[in-house]
């Protein structure tokens, strides 16, 4: 059936959401406008600046060029569900005290960014924080304050990296 | 934003087939496709979603042979353990694409079917001597890699047709290398280098610089005149170069891939 | 509440505290322009030119009126009975293009819908007819005898001394004979005495490029009309100069117009001055309901881009390197509006000959109109073009006369103290010593390995901080708690942190207690511009003076209350010792004085040219940059291995912050320098979108990072501070040119020094082929 807009179930951040959404509408639009959920930033608009990383299910996508439709069945997790019970994650702590940002409109990107890589690899090189974060941009930092505060969530965290703190 | 369009989400290839047409695209990851049409370069009314069609999704070994279906990830491509231990080089250019979020949301197919010319992807799969598999309501043809892409972004498939799956033939006897130069979002250059076997032919690819790959094959590593290899490119112009520059970037990462072939795999 | 440590003079100020402000950004809770919503509230998109310039024949908007969800399509003659332009110095912006478009993407008509995808939708179906123009593309051709002119009429400036509105046609009828829109000249000295008399005059050429300053949040507002009442929330650095404008437009008193800015997602220049708020007021004003604009990045590209600059600079040095003269000619192209670009130009003049002792100098500055998008402000202000070709001429100058470039400008820098431009405040900072910190770094850590390597640096000195016109209030609650009112934006730069450190010191509080609210024409206090690295200077002058004022009238109140004088009462920690040992917290005073658990103590600062900030510029913001840089001869690709900053900045009220803006700084002027420049090819550009405009990446880091301070407490504002966040880009292309130079072996002309334009550099045959086709965007 040939159909523009379609009813999704999806969990955002540990709450289960029911929604009919319009098929062209984008998990951005959707987290910001549908769900309020405005932390996530949408800048470049075409997936270059990494400004709109959200987690499906543990894995990173742009959600400003990812369909809302597609998250049907998945768990999203987006900059507002990294903090647990009041608590910063470490990762979060480790940006502020590293002074990883600036305007701060990159930051949950760059932060989602690197909860996927230390889920995946608890304990990078600073080779690797790079290759994996060269696809995100940020205009203030000069970068080498967030490789810092990666290098230090990632001592914080410990070899369990972040699935404790999912 | 999005232009307005319809969804479909089939679960069975042959709907899919009886789908997809001019104004019907295959869609998966989106990260080609959706940019297009944000941008306006195509204003389809209707997408067909392919991932929910398990037979897309299946990465399997015919014997020496690779067969990835056209949905693959990249992503799970480049964590394919058995890909990993058998073909690494794939691992090594699936590791690279684009960002983990690219990796994370782009097919295979995608990648191939946009026919970029500066996908890593795709001058790898030239160079492996890679064949995809082109299915349609009415019947499935498969064709060379190098025979698919006709261009910059132009491919010989039709509307009607969908990519299934690539066939890497005897992959598990193929080893290579990858370079790339990138200094802005996509790459300048990409040399691939893969030789079958322990004594067997070379084939050379080089993309990104021009519209399509070259290929060359060669018995030897000595037989590799870089130069010659960078006077048969044909680049295209651009804000990453002139033709004089990149065809000396060719000579350069030609050089580059046969040493690291030489030291790599002890050629 | 920390201890004064031995040494400490302040319990909060040059304090690395941790910002609040970020800790509400990584959760997400900070409220961005782009995130505000009104209840009512329609969409705009803008329809813009597709021609660079044209005369608009006609507009048929009833297809895209018939659509599902349009509210309302604008164009120009909708907006009769306004004053449809803005610009602070000459207000030649139209707000909707009217009669013909002067660039690309230029907005023509404005799509109103009740949702954004709806306007989107309607954008194709506006149908405009245009008849081609010849167009001016670039200050060269714009220049020529007879080129068409982009502007006919010559608009009357801003009468700066009047807030009454420009009267609609009033400033029309004067016709233009040039593209020139506005020409600056500094003098003094007899420049052609010294030529024959020199013992080398050196002479060089430098394309600045057209830049995006990319701040990530695209520029966007909410604007609400109602009953001749305005509200704006917007990406507005300046929301008081945007208040003024809008103001203008609508024939409405100051007071009847709120620009409102929340956290910018960055700012760096860019978001100075009006640009997206007429289009968002107009569109509710015609409308009756709020009307949200958010441009997306290509559009935000066609608004402000920053200007690029061809600059000639002559200079005459005697045997032992002293100069003798310099000449200098900058031709800005500042595109189809002036915006700012006046006063960048003539920045750009104060700013292009460096700190040095130069006995004879004439520098002619033009801002050129041309058919393409309007430059504006960009972090450094007309410094970056003028200095990357007067300190590479210095660097070429220093290879002439055999003397090593450090001693060479030993030999020139002037003395703390001592006047670059006659009249104005001397230089408030010792630049021989900065000097040292960066050659000492850059000598201490050079690699072993010197293949294909060259070490670099270069200095600039900036008449910053602005017009000096800035208030603050502070309120000091019935709890003790103080809320600091200031009209500055927190664009990143800290400010928000940096004015609670300062009100924290003064008034002997904790830090926590402090809440600092900014950028609200409506509630918070007036200040000017947030720009020209002011801020912790004069709005912390300003802050510190509001302080004095509350703890003034505490005081006394206090007094008041325990029936003692007011000059028995000592300061003491959040409150004063009384007469006696007792203390009094701030909370008790106003608890007792009003005689309720309410009320509050409002103190007021307020800041102008007069005393400490009497003399123009307030500040002096120094740039001392060294690089060190290695290149990949098969590639022409540069390694930035290291790269060292000195924040000459009198005090750091936060070090880690201050370091921070200079890292941010020089990344910004690395990326001119290796990476970005917006490219024309025919009416429209190349590559407006972050594919094909390159900005560093994390990839790009430089090897090694050496960020040192110098305070030495030579500064105007708080604790000896002065301004930071522009000192660390302005000399940094000057300085990677000459790496290169050095390593190469020849000059380049421009930057940036992409991979491409090293390797021919590498790869020329002769000293002929060095200025190429400078139209060319592959050439150099």
């Amino acid at each position: 059936m040939t159909t523009t807009a379609i009813a999704i179930t999806c969990t955002v951040n540990g709450v289960k959401v029911e929604r009919t959404v319009e098929v062209r509408r984008t998990l951005a639009q959707f987290l910001r406008e549908d769900l309020s959920l405005t932390g996530t930033k949408v800048s470049c608009d075409v997936q270059i600046c990494g400004a709109c990383t959200v987690l499906v299910d543990g894995q990173p996508v742009s959600s400003c060029t990812h369909l809302a439709v597609d998250v049907d069945r998945s768990a999203v997790t987006t900059v507002e569900g990294l903090a647990s019970e009041g608590r910063l994650h470490p990762l979060q702590q480790a940006f502020v005290e590293q002074m990883a940002l600036q305007c701060g409109f990159c930051t949950p990107g760059f932060l989602m960014m690197a909860k996927a890589l230390l889920d995946e690899n608890p304990d990078p090189s600073r080779e690797q924080i790079i290759e994996y974060l060269d696809g995100n941009l940020c205009r203030c930092t000069g970068y080498a304050p967030i490789v810092a505060a990666v290098e230090q969530a990632a001592r914080v965290l410990g070899p369990a990296g972040g699935d404790s703190n999912a | 934003m999005l232009p307005p369009f319809a969804l479909e989400r089939p679960d069975r290839l042959e709907d899919a087939l009886a789908l997809i047409g001019d104004d019907c695209l295959p869609y998966c990851g989106g990260t080609e496709l959706l940019m297009a049409m944000k941008l306006n370069v195509l204003r389809p009314s209707c997408l067909v979603d392919l991932k929910g069609i398990a037979a897309l999704a299946r990465v399997e070994w015919r014997g020496d042979s690779l067969v990835i279906g056209g949905a693959v990830r990249h992503a799970s491509l480049a964590a394919d353990a058995e890909i990993s231990r058998s073909l690494a080089v794939l691992t090594v250019v699936e590791q690279r694409v684009g960002n983990a979020r690219v990796r994370t949301q782009g097919s295979i197919g995608g990648n191939l079917c946009f026919a970029e010319p500066r996908s890593d992807v795709a001058t790898l799969l030239a160079a492996l001597g890679a064949s995809i598999t082109l299915a349609s309501s009415t019947g499935q043809r498969r064709i060379a890699i190098t025979d698919f892409v006709l261009g910059a972004y132009e491919t010989v498939r039709e509307p009607t047709e969908l990519l299934v799956e690539v066939l890497v033939p005897s992959a598990r006897l193929k080893s290579g290398v990858y370079l790339k130069h990138q200094y802005a979002e996509r790459p300048t250059v990409g040399v691939a280098l893969v030789r079958e076997g322990e004594n067997g032919v070379w084939r050379l690819a080089v993309g990104a610089v021009g519209d399509v790959p070259i290929v060359i094959e060669v018995s030897s590593l000595d037989e590799i005149d870089a130069e010659a290899v960078a006077d048969m490119t044909d680049p295209i112009e651009d804000i990453s170069g002139g033709v004089d520059y990149k065809q000396h970037l060719v000579a350069v990462y030609v050089r580059r891939a046969v040493q690291a072939a030489a030291e790599d795999l002890g050629a | 509440m920390p201890d004064l440590e031995p040494g400490q003079t302040h319990l909060h100020a040059g304090r690395s505290v941790l910002r609040p402000d970020l800790i509400e950004k990584v959760t997400g809770a900070a409220q961005y322009c782009v995130d505000i919503r009104r209840s009512g509230m329609l969409h705009a998109k803008i329809v813009r030119s597709r021609r660079a310039h044209a005369r608009i024949a006609s507009i048929d908007t009833s297809a895209a009126r018939a659509m599902s969800g349009v509210v309302a399509v604008i164009v120009a003659s909708d907006l009769a009975g306004l004053f449809a332009r803005f610009g602070h110095i000459v207000p030649d912006h139209e707000i909707l293009a009217s009669g013909k478009v002067r660039y690309y993407g230029e907005p023509v008509a404005i799509v109103v819908a009740d949702t954004e995808a709806a306007a989107s939708d309607a954008l194709d179906y506006v149908d405009v007819d245009y008849e081609d123009l010849p167009a001016v593309m670039s200050a060269e051709e714009a220049l020529a005898p007879g080129a068409p002119l982009v502007h006919e009429e010559q608009h009357r400036r801003v009468d700066v001394d009047s807030l009454s509105p420009v009267e609609t046609g009033a400033d029309q009828g004067e016709l233009r004979t040039s593209n020139v829109a506005h020409e600056a000249t500094l003098e003094w000295g007899d420049v052609d005495s010294v030529w024959p008399v020199a013992a080398a005059v050196v002479e060089n050429r430098m394309h600045y490029p057209m830049l995006y300053a990319y701040a990530m949040e695209p520029y966007n507002a909410v604007a609400s009309f109602d009953e001749g009442r305005l509200e704006v929330d917007s990406t507005a650095q300046h929301p008081f100069m945007v208040r003024d404008d809008l103001a203008r437009i609508f024939s409405l008193p100051l007071a009847a117009v709120t620009v409102r800015a929340p956290y910018l997602g960055g700012g760096y220049g860019s978001k100075s001055y009006t640009k997206v708020e007429p289009l968002a007021a107009v569109a509710s004003w015609r409308t009756g309901r709020p009307v949200k604009l958010v441009l997306d990045v290509e559009e935000s590209i066609y608004t402000t881009r920053a200007d690029s600059a061809e600059v000639h600079v002559r200079s005459a040095f005697d045997d032992q390197g002293h100069i003798l003269a310099r000449e200098i000619d900058i031709v800005m192209d500042s595109g189809a509006y002036a915006d700012n670009s006046p006063l960048v130009v003539a920045k750009s003049v104060n700013r292009s000959f460096g700190p040095y002792r130069v006995p004879n100098l004439r520098v002619r500055g033009r801002s050129v109109y041309t058919n393409t998008s309007p430059a504006s402000s960009y972090r450094g202000f007309g410094a970056p073009q003028g200095v990357l070709a007067g300190e590479t001429n210095l660097e070429q100058a220093a290879d002439r006369l055999g003397i090593d470039s450090a001693e060479l400008r030993r030999r020139n820098l002037v003395r703390p103290g001592e006047e670059i431009l006659h009249g104005k405040r001397g230089i408030d900072a010792d630049l021989p010593a900065d000097l040292e910190m960066v050659v000492g770094a850059l000598r201490e850590h050079a690699p072993e390995d010197q293949s294909w390597f060259a070490s670099a640096m270069a200095c600039s000195a900036s008449d910053a901080g602005a017009f000096p016109v800035s208030t603050a209030t502070v309120r000091v609650q019935a709890d003790g708690s103080v809320i600091v009112l200031s009209g500055s934006t927190e664009m990143g730069q800290g400010s928000r942190s940096a004015l609670a450190q300062i009100a924290a010191e003064e008034l002997r509080v904790e830090l926590r207690v402090v809440t600092v609210r900014q950028s609200d024409t409506g509630a918070t206090a007036y200040e000017r511009t947030t720009g020209a690295s002011r801020t912790t200077t004069l709005t912390g002058l300003a802050l510190q003076r509001a302080c004095q004022d509350a703890l003034s009238k505490l005081r006394s109140m206090a007094a008041e209350v325990k029936g003692c004088s007011a000059d028995e009462i000592a300061p003491s920690p959040a409150g004063f010792a009384l007469p006696g040992g007792d203390t009094i917290s701030y909370g008790e005073v106003v608890r007792s004085w009003f005689g309720a658990a309410a009320g509050e103590v409002t103190g007021i600062g307020l800041l102008r040219r007069e005393g400490a900030t009497a003399k123009m510029p307030p500040f002096w913001e120094i740039g001392m940059i060294g690089v060190g840089c290695r290149i990949d001869p098969a590639t022409g690709a540069i390694a930035v291995e290291q790269l060292v900053t000195v924040g000459d900045v009198g005090f750091a009220i936060n070090p880690q912050a201050v370091e921070a803006q200079d890292l941010g700084a020089a990344t910004q002027g690395l990326g001119c320098a290796l990476f970005e420049e917006l490219l024309y090819d025919g009416p429209q550009l190349m590559n407006p979108n972050i594919v094909d405009y390159r900005v560093p990446r994390m990839r790009d880091l430089p090897g090694r990072i050496d960020a040192m301070l110098a305070e030495r407490r030579d500064g105007v504002g708080p604790y000896g501070a002065k301004g930071s966040g522009e000192g660390a880009l302005n000399p940094i292309a000057a300085a990677v040119a000459t790496a290169v130079a050095r390593v190469v072996g020849r000059w380049p002309d421009r930057v940036p020094l992409t991979p491409e334009r090293v390797w021919r550099l590498i790869n020329e045959t002769g000293p002929d082929d060095t200025t190429g086709d400078r139209s060319s965007p592959r050439e150099g």
